[in-house]
């Protein structure tokens, strides 16, 4: 129990420093799945001594959730789903659910629950996220008027104020779900039969197919990228590396000649 | 004349990673804004009612690009010294800052948001699939390159340019920039593609030579992952959300691993 304690607070401390990163501060993109992930994962696995597992398993999660949420920004009133929330939870469930198990597949199995879980958590932290921009809004109410009135030390302690409602919403949040989830999903994944499971395995490996489809809509933009497209595709899968690599350095070559000496 | 000195000018850039601590629904990035340029206020305006009123004037509503924001506060910090120097009015300030906060937000967020960001992750997403376990530094150290130096250089500039800005602005070229990271995407989604949907069938296994099997099982998984993301791709452009297409997803692969189609 102590361990469990100690692990959920390390998630909280981990999860209020992450989602800082996602608008407050920074925005060096430690919040990014592919980022938060892996970081939660080493944190974690350092803990209970199987750093690598614990990194290896934040790469897996990161990269489906960074495909799957690849479009999603925070631009003007726009509040995307928490993806740094999710990166960490989903990390932070499956490893400590998944680590009283034997088997590769149950871990696996719980890894990907643990997954399906932290996307809905994500929305959930999108209202927590709007919840304290509302906050917020109060505090520059609060501020202006003192401003009126020639107290200008707010506008610091009234920015101080809003980073640490954000600190403290992941902290509590984090905390509240790592402690209290682990066992229903460690219940929840023994409850499934081993043909069940191993269907979950299968999931894990299509799922970045969603992201994939996301991310070729943000780049093709007319019917010809499209053909470029679906004829690269198909020279990755038919050809060895080396060849392809050649293949795209020499049309990379003509496309930039080409490029030229259209707009001479 | 110059009044800020570089270190201020430093200390601002440092502020603005701060800028959206506190962004609220009224004014977005005002406070955010204002605290970062406050030490250049405190010193170009004497106490009392001018500095009162140049708090006041930034209080109002901002937003933009987070990483092109220095740039406007170098912009705004150059115009607030000429106005303490009583060489123009309060409405110039107004309406440089209006303009060039939608400026930069256009840039911006078209370079970061829609290129830089997709091109950098698909790139870590390269490394990810392999396993390699530096993926997350080699991410954060590409994505930071561009955007510490807009957010440290660009305070210098837009301070030592003014309203002269734009026209530097347009020596980039983001326009062929972001092409050039789209195709790059492009380029780096079509690897990605046909080798990381793992998409595995069992009739290979019975119906195929076991010569043939491992060039096989790679063109059923390359049509396989191409057909799913042309579904994806039309489900997304459809409007649909992304979670339930991975919902819907999820549904089909486990019917499809029921029946023993899928393995």
């Amino acid at each position: 129990m102590p361990e469990h304690l100690t692990a959920s607070l390390l998630i909280a401390l981990i999860g209020g420093v992450v989602d800082l990163d996602s608008t407050a501060t920074w925005q060096f993109m430690i919040s990014q799945p592919i980022v938060a992930a892996p970081l939660t994962g080493l944190f974690l696995g350092n803990m209970f001594g199987e750093a690598a597992a614990g990194l290896k398993l934040g790469l897996m999660v990161g990269t489906i959730l960074q495909l799957i949420w690849i479009e999603q920004l925070p631009l003007g009133m726009n509040v995307p789903p928490d993806a740094a929330l999710a990166s960490v939870l989903s990390v932070a469930l499956g490893f400590i659910a998944g680590h009283g198990y034997e088997s590769y597949s149950e871990r696996e199995v719980c890894y990907t629950i643990a997954l399906l879980l932290a996307v809905a958590l994500g929305l959930l932290g999108r209202s927590l996220d709007m919840f304290v921009r509302r906050l917020n809004t109060g505090i520059d109410a609060w501020v202006s008027q003192k401003v009126e009135n020639n107290q200008l030390w707010a506008i610091a302690f009234g920015h101080t104020l809003g980073g640490m409602f954000t600190f403290t919403k992941a902290f509590i949040f984090c905390f509240l779900v790592v402690w209290l989830g682990v066992e229903p999903l460690r219940y929840f994944t023994s409850t499934l039969s081993f043909k069940h499971a191993s269907g979950f395995i299968v999931v894990q490996g299509l799922l970045p197919a969603v992201g994939f489809s996301v991310l070729a809509s943000m780049c093709i933009k007319d019917r010809r990228e499209m053909r470029l497209f679906i004829g690269a595709i198909i020279v990755f899968t038919l050809l060895p590396a080396k060849i392809w690599l050649g293949i795209g350095a020499a049309l990379l070559v003509i496309y930039r000649y080409g490029w030229r000496s259209a707009a001479k | 004349m110059r009044n800020l000195p570089r270190f201020m000018l430093a200390k601002i850039a440092f502020r603005s990673f701060f800028l959206q601590s506190s962004w609220n629904y009224r004014g977005m990035m005002n406070m955010g804004f204002l605290y970062a340029i406050s030490p250049a206020l405190d010193r170009l305006h004497a106490p009392g009612p001018a500095r009162e009123a140049a708090y006041l004037r930034h209080l109002e509503y901002f937003n933009t690009n987070p990483y092109f924001a220095s740039i406007v506060m170098g912009v705004t910090l150059a115009l607030e010294e000429r106005l303490s120097r009583g060489e123009i009015t309060e409405d110039i300030i107004h309406d440089t800052k209006e303009g060039l906060m939608t400026a930069c937000a256009a840039i911006g967020d078209g370079l970061f948001w829609d290129s830089w960001r997709p091109f950098v992750a698909a790139a870590a997403l390269a490394f990810a699939f392999g396993n390699y376990l530096l993926t997350p530094l080699i991410f954060l150290a590409l994505y930071n390159l561009p955007h510490l130096y807009f957010r440290f250089f660009g305070i210098f500039w837009g301070y030592r340019e003014g309203t002269h800005i734009i026209r530097s602005l347009r020596q980039f070229q983001f326009p062929q920039i972001r092409q050039s990271l789209r195709y790059g995407t492009l380029v780096l989604l079509a690897y990605l593609v046909p080798n990381h949907v793992n998409l595995h069938t069992p009739f290979l296994l019975t119906n195929l030579p076991i010569e043939y099997f491992y060039f096989g099982e790679k063109v059923v998984q390359g049509i396989g992952a191409l057909v799913l993301v042309s579904l994806g791709t039309v489900a997304y452009r459809a409007r649909i959300d992304v979670l339930l297409i991975s919902f819907l997803l999820m549904v089909c692969a486990l019917v499809l691993y029921h029946w023993g189609i899928l393995i």
